[in-house]
């Protein structure tokens, strides 16, 4: 069923000119730029670094947008009430669209490398290609499972766009996915450490660069995913029950 | 002659009221404040770790960069926001000048992105401990007020493209990225190629970047009188061009009906 359901919302965000632009469009730029800001910093060598890191960013900006606007989004196509309505439990019904979120937002790391080979001709000379190969999915089906527990907090705020809109640089610099996390002050270790973008940047980074053991890198990041995963179900059964007995489930 | 000061300025600010997305103090400050101020961290440090320049560099260019993204989406929304309520007929039948309605819109945006550009200069300066002199305060303050300006008229020039096509999110999605990489606000121009070189200098905000730089470097005005001066002839022709557009597109939309059908 969840697969089934990623599938099927993955095709459903792939047919959205706006959303395939954005998810292309947008992170190349970024790579763009991470690519004159590492050829102007004196680092030739680290350029599959700075297109991994785009596309990781690429990844993080389709989960929290996608799945921050999950029950809105099915709230204004009319089909959240026909979905709440299966008789499974709500987080089984909505981790498929968390999930292929962060499916959608591989585009973004397959055009960021792409866009780094054919135009400046960057090595896909992954360190351990094998690795690299299963830390990207891994670091998608992660990043899906704690778009679960975003998905289920934000249905809770009312002003959960606001959030979204500021969570995307702050993630971005904490979890390293271009600024390596030693240069940031010593406060945001903590943070860093239990957030799962940070794990999973990290294993997708060794597994480019060989800078480190990927396994237990993914391992974590699939560890704090799942404890997300189980945080998102509770919260999405309690917003279930609560929008029942209010009746207020299309209410935005 | 106060009747278009009213049109302009009064129907400016409720237009503004109505049509601008994030209105509401949590939208404001989330999206507005915080998040351009994240983004200013976030090259700092990249820049700091890779050496490419000082913090200063990074400050100024990211805090008049910051009103882009008020001016830009709401320059968007000024527009796109007529068709998405419903309203776009009703703004394009009345008796009144249309181009006075809708440049009056940009100035509203302006207003905000000015006031984001210096709470963004503020904040950064006061966490990363940027000293910039007293004296160039009011030089500084002026270049962000032509900054925000110049993004305003360029927004309103996307935004005027809502009359055409109905996808102008991506446009102004794309532009905002596009005015990271290419006004030289964290990849110093010179390690630019030529060609992105030469769209920075059609854009809004590099020229004013220039200038705030100067002036927080302590150059004093002289110094920043003339990419100041590029900087407004680039907001002038982006006013211009989206008066063009904007009557362009109307005409059009009257004369195939289409205007609520694309």
């Amino acid at each position: 069923m969840i697969a089934v359901g990623a599938l099927l919302h993955a095709k459903q965000l792939s047919r959205s000119p706006f959303e395939i632009a954005t998810a292309l469009i947008v992170p190349v730029v970024q790579a763009t730029l991470a690519v004159y800001l590492f050829r102007a910093g004196g680092e030739p060598g680290r350029m599959l670094e700075a297109a991994v890191g785009a596309g990781l960013m690429g990844v993080w900006s389709s989960v929290l947008f996608g799945s921050g606007g999950a029950i809105q989004n099915q709230r204004w196509l009319g089909t959240l009430e026909m979905i709440m309505l299966a008789p499974r439990p709500p987080a089984l019904v909505i981790l498929p669209i968390t999930l292929a979120t962060a499916l959608t937002g591989t585009y973004a790391m397959a055009a960021t490398l792409l866009w780094g080979r054919l135009l400046y001709g960057i090595p896909l000379d992954f360190a351990d290609p094998v690795a690299f190969a299963v830390a990207v999915p891994g670091c998608v089906v992660g990043l899906g499972m704690f778009g679960l527990l975003l998905a289920s907090t934000f249905v809770l705020l009312r002003n959960a766009n606001a959030l979204t809109n500021t969570l995307e640089y702050p993630i971005w610099l904490v979890s390293g996915m271009l600024v390596p996390i030693t240069v940031l002050p010593g406060w945001t270790g903590p943070i860093a450490a239990v957030l799962p973008t940070t794990w999973g940047a990290r294993a997708v980074r060794e597994a480019a660069t060989g800078s480190g053991a990927v396994w237990p890198s993914l391992g974590v990041c699939l560890a704090i995913s799942i404890g997300c995963l189980a945080a998102g179900a509770l919260m999405m059964t309690y917003v279930e029950r609560r929008a029942r007995a209010a009746a207020t489930l299309a209410l935005a | 002659m106060t009747d278009l000061f009213r049109l302009v300025g009064t129907g400016g600010v409720i237009a503004y009221r109505a049509l601008f997305n994030w209105t509401t103090p949590a939208m404001f400050v989330g999206t507005l404040l915080v998040g351009p101020l994240f983004q200013l961290l976030f090259f700092a440090y990249l820049g700091r770790q890779l050496g490419v320049a000082d913090d200063r560099f990074y400050i100024v260019g990211n805090a008049v960069l910051a009103a882009s993204l008020a001016c830009v989406f709401g320059g968007t929304m000024a527009v796109s926001n007529e068709r998405r309520f419903g309203t776009l007929g009703h703004v394009l039948l009345s008796p009144r000048s249309r181009t006075a309605i809708f440049l009056g819109r940009a100035l509203p945006y302006a207003g905000n992105g000015l006031l984001i550009a210096v709470t963004t200069l503020g904040a950064a300066a006061f966490l990363l401990g940027l000293r910039i002199p007293g004296s160039a305060l009011p030089a500084l303050l002026l270049t962000l007020a032509v900054a925000a300006l110049s993004c305003g008229f360029f927004g309103l020039a996307l935004g005027a493209l809502g009359l055409r096509f109905r996808d102008v999110w991506l446009v102004s999605n794309v532009s905002v990225a596009l005015l990271l990489l290419l006004t030289g606000v964290n990849v110093p121009a010179a390690e630019l190629p030529a060609g992105m070189r030469l769209a920075g200098q059609f854009l809004p905000i590099t020229h004013a970047a220039e200038a705030a730089r100067r002036l927080a470097a302590g150059d004093g005005l002289s110094a920043a009188a003339a990419p100041l001066v590029a900087e407004a002839a680039v907001g002038l022709a982006y006013a211009v061009l989206a008066a063009a557009l904007l009557k362009l597109f109307e005409a059009e939309s009257r004369r195939h009906a289409s205007l609520d059908t694309l």
